[in-house]
């Protein structure tokens, strides 16, 4: 018992994170309707910037979201500018901006490896390899912080979308595009902005990605996959949906890995993505798709 | 001068082929008014371009004197004109006040439109009922309505609905017609596209008939609705093989 206890610890720490990197994921896909497959590989520059913050300046990694965050937001802003702006609000495009957001991992990819070579790095905090006791248990740090503070900015996006304004926009734009342009919302000015956030969210959990693993440029695909993983168990454009994908698989993620070996662990999220597509395609929270 | 002034204009989706070929209309702000025409004749095109949703690839849309090409539909919004989409476009999951709020979405004042949402439920006491229920679990005629009463908010000078009645029982259809008729006396200019043609044409004061993107008839509701053509042509009755057929 003490030891299953122990596991879910693991597990449930780790999964705040996840839902930190996902719900950017599930934001930009429910307003513009494109699984961003640069979501990860966005994650990477943000750890990158966390990691020399930290080795040039002793910057805290988890404050280091303060740089990364709006960064990133302004990253997403010209990119959303550059390469979505016109095609989005066509329906018929969007199949293919899903292989432009393919070719923007590569391009990331390819950069941060060329500037910076593919070794392990890990940025490593004071608290990274602390634990915190209490009885029996323990509750590493790092994880603990970096969850707090995921689900700290989980809170806030919330609060967000729910009472302000512009959140309304975003809530209806995800709702129903056409009936938000009828209303008098600029979609097209809501997608560009919800992208910034989206990318801002990736920024962060790039910050505190970096003490809780080791990256490297390619890391993002292992990501990538994983996110798509818990965002489809939730329901693609949910948040609510993104954080409970994230704390079930993560918790089911630290079984397997406790029973079998850590190797088996990333398995468990392609198997999940496997039976979540074919007993239930639309998700925990998902909307069925409609005719 | 006409309210709202629709110049000659040609329109289409995308790349695709103009749907609208050359349209002229003038809309009197104290008239009503009904488009019908068979599929495809660009009735739902022609409001797009009005409210901005799709833009005009010629001739010039005018409203109270002044030229709308190039707005978005916010800023066509802003200056009185709103679409009521075909669709049921609603926010299914948001509640029926929140729909209402949304309706107001381009105003600041958060007050005055929680106060004019109150105004909009005294006209329509069913969405007073409903306040807090969500969207999608109301039947069809009553999202109908709450469409109605989102577009109110804002106390538009016209309304332009997109098929009112598709998909609801008769019974329901003349309901959704009472409601509007509750807008037309309150002073609202509107234009309705719909497919039942005599519900629409029995409601409105003057009909517009539609045909492969062109104006090929319009007249006083009555005119039409008698006019032999239309009658074979949209309203369903039994052809008659004299003159030039289809």
């Amino acid at each position: 018992m003490t030891h299953n206890i122990q596991i879910l610890i693991l597990g449930v720490t780790l999964g705040g994170v996840y839902a930190l990197m996902a719900s950017g994921l599930t934001l930009i896909f429910g307003v513009m309707g494109i699984v961003n497959l640069a979501h990860a590989a966005f994650m990477m520059i943000a750890a990158f910037i966390a990691y020399f913050a930290f080795q040039l300046f002793h910057l805290d990694p988890i404050l280091s979201i303060v740089i990364t965050m709006p960064v990133m937001f302004v990253v997403g802003i010209v990119v959303y500018r550059l390469l979505f702006a016109r095609s989005v609000a066509d329906t018929h495009k969007r199949g293919v901006l899903v292989l432009l957001t393919f070719a923007l991992a590569l391009t990331v990819e390819g950069t941060l490896g060329f500037l910076f070579s593919n070794i392990y790095r890990s940025t490593n905090p004071s608290y990274a390899s602390k634990a915190i006791l209490f009885g029996p248990y323990y509750l590493p740090e790092g994880q603990f912080y970096a969850t707090l503070m995921s689900i700290a900015l989980l809170v806030g996006l919330w609060a967000f979308l729910q009472y302000t304004r512009t959140g309304y926009a975003i809530r209806a734009t995800m709702h129903n595009r056409t009936a938000a342009e009828v209303v008098g919302v600029n979609v097209d000015r809501i997608s560009m902005f919800v992208f910034g956030i989206g990318m801002a969210l990736a920024g962060a959990s790039g910050s505190m990605l970096t003490f809780l693993f080791s990256f490297y440029p390619s890391k993002h695909w292992e990501f990538v996959a994983i996110l798509l993983s818990l965002v489809v168990l939730g329901g693609m454009g949910s948040l609510l949906g993104a954080l409970i994908g994230a704390l079930l698989l993560s918790v089911i993620a630290a079984f397997v890995s406790a029973e079998f070996g850590p190797t088996w662990s990333p398995v468990t999220f392609y198997l999940a993505l496997f039976v979540i597509l074919l007993v239930r395609p639309q998700g925990l929270l998902g909307k069925r798709p409609e005719l | 001068m006409p309210l709202l002034q629709i110049n000659d204009v040609v329109a289409g989706y995308g790349i695709g082929p103009d749907i609208i070929t050359g349209l002229s209309l003038a809309v009197e702000a104290d008239r009503s008014y009904c488009i019908i025409g068979p599929n495809g004749a660009g009735k739902s095109t022609l409001l797009k371009t009005v409210c901005g949703l799709v833009q005009a690839r010629s001739g010039s849309v005018v409203f109270d004197g002044k030229p709308l090409s190039g707005l978005r539909t916010d800023e066509i919004l802003r200056r009185g004109i709103c679409y009521v989409p075909q669709d049921r476009s609603l926010f299914p999951d948001m509640t029926v006040r929140e729909n209402l709020r949304m309706g107001g979405y381009i105003l600041r004042d958060r007050h005055a439109v929680e106060k004019r949402i109150d105004e909009v439920m005294e006209m329509f006491p069913i969405l007073k009922e409903r306040r807090a229920q969500l969207a999608k679990t109301m039947s069809g005629g009553q999202q109908q309505m709450l469409l109605l009463g989102r577009a109110l908010v804002l106390k538009p000078r016209i309304i332009m609905l997109d098929e009112p009645s598709l998909g609801l029982a008769p019974m329901v259809s003349h309901q959704i017609f009472e409601s509007m008729n509750v807008l037309k006396k309150a002073g609202i200019t509107i234009i309705v596209v719909e497919q039942n043609a005599r519900i629409g044409l029995n409601f409105a004061d003057w009909g517009c008939v539609l045909d492969l993107g062109k104006m090929v008839f319009e007249g006083p509701s009555q005119t039409v609705l008698d006019d032999p053509r239309i009658e074979e042509l949209y309203l369903g009755r039994r052809r008659r093989r004299t003159g030039a057929g289809g």
